[in-house]
């Protein structure tokens, strides 16, 4: 099964900031964990099953002299042992904390129970972040309601979106790619099915999408899209807004340039015609719990809606 | 317990567990049903059906395919074969004007190979 | 309460009596009322510390159920056993089962039932309260459980953020619920901690100075001191959450001028405290475990007593590292980082102390030695990742993902459960009279350090993957299907594991071999004494002169020789010495109180009182105030008479 995003995994990472993180600390962290928990559990098998004389002095001064120089230079290394891990903590913190410079990009991503908002200055999008690569990206962590966390797993370490406060991202993407991220803080009922995914890309194929995002939606160039756009204002405007229409509902994502994005409900299922129908009908049994209701259509209503929407590049 | 008993039991079950794939009743010529049955997933047919065996397929907006094999009628309107599914999967409205299943751009290939899973849900 | 005789400990003049007579006299005056009356109005220590154990293990086999229920649902992608309310109820009740209902409540029961009987006192300083203390852990937690079946249940994680947890996005009793129900569970381990802490100060035997007192009592002490610092905070949070609901204050909504922040500060100065108290019992539990099976005293007392209050202290310190994904300062988070590392360093000299021990001494495979091994293989396993997610780059990585609950598993279950089974094995002669199967207990121990490993090793790998924590379901394509499924066939084990426990125990009750006193050799007071130990735990109050009172045998000795004087046997009445804090110099005598049936009544009127305030039925609330008003001027009108 493909799914429709590339990587998800931290140890393989595709930005500057984890890949630091990955190779400066995680890697000497695990390679010392693993000794040291077999030194640990070498020293611990020995004690149990050492050959011992049929019966030894109970306070023989020499032995006891023996383990309290041993317990004092295995608590010496482990005091050692976490300098040096404290120390590699702290240069790489300071690295990944380090200012983003004046010519990073700021997108704001709002987090919304259970969808992203996402902000180009004037540009509105959802559930999708695309960046240039290998030019610092800036996210500006918001929420609309509780708190949520903006994990773009292999791309950057994550950070909370906590109401009331301003928080910041920094990530660099390396390579490009559609790298899926995650929420990771429980939101609620469908903290589950709150994915986004980041798409980097070529400086100029990222400036080509930017500019296609500031265009109004065109308008409906057949009698079936047109169709559909009517049922659209009709049902689905209240909560979803298409720039260059009448629908300017804010309480869902924006869906100016849907058909453009890979995936619907935050990542839940790919955007496809029939995914599109199912989640229009019924997104309760798809992701119980979201806002959004079922919206019920006459079967020629469905068919023009689905159709309108894929004109929404 | 024996060890031969054992094995002979860890046997039975593995055939247990491992009766989901078995071969069609009603094969569908030119369809292979493990790609039919990620086809089922990837083109999003489980968003409004609920089918055994395709991950995240629960939904309730058309009717359960499970037992799809042995049901007599495609959607009310024909005889449950292999040419009427294949071509219900392609244009629905061929079959059923004004049915609410999309049209979804699914290839004949395709269709043979979603058909040829179905018919193995008995 | 207490009485003071002056000049001698050996009672009023009277004509010698015969040892056997007295020891009648001891059983009549401390026997329990028979019936379930007398059950409900004991108060004595070992009474109240066996139900409060096996209460808190029914909490631990309801949490373990949930924990089934969850890894059924995460076994495949998309599975359909629980849909996402379901399933976020249950993984709140696990958690707030596992941490207020079983691991701090079992290491205090633990430590009720065994404390006066290692330092030599008849019953803890506090008898009546103790009791209460256990009543309102009981109502608590099965008013929380009546809610859950109800579908009233917490739902907002175990550590309940705001805002999620407020009235806004819960607008349900169930936050409520949990905010009222933890309650009883803090008065509960305050109640323990006063109770350990006096009785430790109070009641020894004359002669114990705190040098000679056994390591797991310095462990309950310590903790018990954690405990006066740390449950007040979740005291605070949760009635502050509970008054932002109920009547609109503003402590934590940011729109009114609250902060979202204050609530994980708070929360967390208890949260992370909490995890000590329940690991320093638990690391009590091994020394006097290693003692006994490796035949000699642990290594390095001084450094062991040390570490554990180090341990306490540091303790205190550590818990933004719950919160380093906050975008706190920096340079605020590294001084967090350094103390979750200088952590190990105690945890890590105790483990060194240990090793030593078994290096030293002669050890012998019983099934508790080897539950302690699995205990310092897991324990260090989680310890290891602890030091990894200290670091807040790291920590930013695998924050609230899969990688956290494996480690905070590693470290509770290898911290707490392994030698919480290795104490069950050890003291359950004593406490029955009768030996757990050994054969049976090796199947336990082998399938359950198999199934922990099986379980949640791979869930370093998932968190690392990408899958985060608290989510109901995944879909197939994130590919985390397979690690899933073999932790979920890791649970199976461990619920195969715990079942043989069970089977262990009902089967040990029966027909298990008599024990006699003392059947492993051990060192402490309790195996002075008969086992069961009798209802006034000694006959004659041991002289101890050294810190390991049970293998001095020229103090034991000497113990016929003083109930025949009558030095110390106080049989005139629920008698028990008091002593000097330090030096263990008697002072006084104590009058202990008799079965009262105020603390359940008590206990019973205060949830009451909860439940009608979480019904809005302000009125009948007040009138409960009132009758436990009433109740606590009848509790106290009964005080023991002077001897």
């Amino acid at each position: 099964m493909s799914p429709w995003w590339q990587a998800h995994s931290a140890l393989h990472p595709n930005g500057a900031q984890l890949s630091l993180i990955i190779d400066r600390l995680w890697s000497p962290m695990f390679a010392a964990a693993a000794a040291i928990f077999a030194l640990v559990a070498g020293a611990l098998g020995w004690a149990l099953l050492r050959r011992r004389a049929a019966a030894e002095a109970p306070d023989d001064p020499g032995r006891e002299r023996g383990m309290r120089w041993t317990v004092s230079l295995a608590t010496a290394c482990t005091v050692a042992v976490l300098l040096v891990l404290l120390g590699l903590d702290i240069s790489v913190s300071r690295a990944t904390t380090a200012a983003p410079g004046r010519d990073a990009l700021r997108v704001v991503v709002t987090g919304h129970q259970w969808w992203w908002e996402i902000r180009y200055g004037g540009v509105v999008t959802a559930n999708e972040i695309h960046v240039p690569v290998g030019r610092t990206v800036v996210l500006e962590l918001r929420s609309n309601d509780v708190i949520h966390s903006v994990w773009p797993i292999s791309l950057s370490p994550k950070l909370d979106e906590i109401p009331g406060k301003n928080n910041s991202l920094s990530l660099r993407a390396e390579r490009p790619g559609v790298f899926r991220g995650q929420c990771a803080e429980y939101c609620g009922h469908q903290h589950a099915k709150m994915a986004f995914l980041v798409v980097a890309e070529a400086p100029g194929s990222f400036e080509r999408w930017l500019q296609g995002q500031r265009e109004l939606a065109a308008p409906p160039a057949d009698d079936l899209a047109r169709h559909g756009q009517q049922v659209f204002l009709s049902s689905c405007a209240a909560c979803h807004t298409v720039a260059g229409t009448p629908a300017s509902g804010r309480a869902g994502p924006d869906l100016t340039h849907l058909a453009g994005r890979a995936t619907i409900a935050a990542g839940t299922l790919a955007n496809t015609r029939g995914n599109l129908a199912g989640w229009i009908l019924d997104p309760q049994t798809i992701k119980p719990g979201a806002y959004m209701p079922p919206i019920p259509l006459a079967p020629a209503d469905l068919h023009a809606v689905v159709a309108y929407l894929e004109t929404l590049r | 317990m024996t060890m031969a008993r054992g094995v002979a039991l860890l046997a039975v079950a593995g055939v247990l567990l491992g009766c989901q794939d078995h071969a069609p009743a009603r094969p569908v010529p030119g369809g292979d049903p493990s790609a039919g049955k990620q086809l089922l997933a990837e083109r999003g047919c489980g968003s409004c059906h609920t089918i055994p065996g395709v991950s995240g397929a629960n939904g309730l907006v058309g009717p359960p395919l499970d037992h799809f094999a042995r049901r007599t009628y495609i959607a009310g309107e024909v005889i449950n074969n292999a040419d009427f599914l294949v071509r219900w999967i392609e244009v629905p409205q061929a079959i059923e004007p004004g049915t609410a299943m999309p049209n979804l751009g699914i290839t004949e290939g395709q269709a043979r190979s979603m058909a040829a899973y179905l018919y193995t849900l008995h | 309460m207490s009485a003071t005789l002056p000049g001698s400990a050996s009672g009023p003049d009277r004509a010698p009596a015969s040892t056997d007579e007295v020891e009648r006299q001891l059983e009549r005056t401390w026997r329990p009322d028979p019936g379930l009356l007398g059950w409900l109005r004991s108060v004595d220590h070992k009474s109240i510390g066996l139900r409060y154990v096996v209460t808190a293990f029914v909490f631990f086999l309801l949490g373990g159920i949930e924990a089934a229920v969850m890894r059924a649902q995460l076994a495949r992608p998309e599975a359909r056993i629980l849909g996402p309310d379901a399933y976020n109820q249950f993984f709140t009740m696990h958690g707030t089962t596992m941490m207020f209902l079983f691991a701090v409540p079992v290491m205090d029961a633990m430590g009720i039932y065994l404390v006066p009987l290692m330092i030599g006192a008849r019953n803890v300083a506090f008898p009546k309260l103790n009791a209460y203390g256990y009543w309102v852990y009981l109502f608590g937690g099965a008013f929380l459980y009546l809610m859950f079946f109800l579908n009233t249940g917490p739902d907002a994680g175990w550590f309940s953020y705001v805002p999620l947890a407020g009235l806004q996005f819960s607008p349900s009793k169930r936050v409520d619920v949990w905010a009222q129900t933890i309650t009883f569970t803090e008065i509960a381990a305050l109640v323990a901690a006063v109770e350990i802490i006096v009785t430790v100060f109070k009641n020894r035997a004359p002669g114990m100075t705190l040098h000679r007192m056994p390591l797991l009592v310095w462990a309950m002490l310590v903790q018990s001191f954690m405990v006066l610092f740390a449950m007040p905070w979740i005291a605070t949070a949760s009635q502050f959450l509970a008054m932002d609901r109920l009547v609109k204050t503003h402590f934590f909504t940011p729109a009114t001028g609250g902060d979202v922040l204050l609530w994980q500060h708070l929360f967390w100065f208890f949260g992370h405290p909490e995890v000590y108290l329940i690991l320093l019992p638990a690391l009590g539990f091994v020394s006097a475990i290693v003692a006994t099976f490796t035949r000699r005293p642990v290594y390095g007392y001084p450094a062991m007593v040390l570490s554990l209050i180090a341990t306490a202290f540091l303790g205190f310190g550590l818990w933004v590292h719950h919160m380093f994904a906050t975008g706190l300062p920096a340079l605020g988070e590294s001084f967090f980082t350094a103390a979750s590392m200088m952590i190990a360093i105690p945890s890590g000299i105790q483990i060194f102390c240990w090793i030593a021990t078994i290096w030293a001494g002669r050890p012998r495979f019983t099934v508790p030695l080897l539950f302690v091994i699995g205990f310092i293989l897991v324990f260090v396993i989680g310890g290891l990742s602890g030091v990894m997610v200290a670091s807040v780059p790291l920590d930013q990585v695998v924050h609230d993902t899969y990688f956290v609950v494996a480690h905070f598993h590693y470290v509770l279950i290898g911290g707490a459960v392994f030698p919480l089974f290795a104490a069950f094995y050890y003291w359950f002669p004593k406490v029955t009279g009768r030996m757990l199967g050994e054969p049976l207990g090796r199947w336990h121990f082998w399938l359950f350090f198999l199934g922990v490993n099986l379980t949640f090793f791979p869930m370093h790998q998932l968190g690392l993957d990408g899958m985060p924590r608290r989510v109901y379901t995944y879909l197939a394509e994130t590919g985390w299907g397979d690690l899933n499924l073999l932790a979920s066939g890791g649970a199976a084990l461990i619920a195969v594991s715990v079942a043989i426990f069970l089977v262990n125990v009902a089967v040990s009750l029966r027909a298990g071999s008599l024990a006699g006193d003392d059947p492993w050799g051990a060192d402490t007071l309790e195996w002075a004494t008969s086992s069961p130990p009798p209802p006034y735990n000694f006959a004659v109050i041991p002289k101890v002169s050294s810190p390991y009172a049970t293998w001095d045998e020229d103090d034991r000795a000497t113990d016929p020789q003083r109930l025949e004087r009558g030095d110390f046997v106080l049989e005139t009445g629920h008698l028990t010495p008091g002593t000097t804090p330090v030096d263990g110099h008697m002072d006084e005598i104590l009058a202990m109180p008799e079965e009262s049936p105020w603390p359940v009544t008590l206990a019973f009127v205060a949830t009451l009182g909860t439940a009608f305030v979480l019904a809005n039925h302000l009125i009948l609330a007040a009138a409960m105030a009132a009758l436990a008003a009433a109740v606590l001027v009848a509790w106290h009108s009964a005080e023991p008479e002077a001897a």
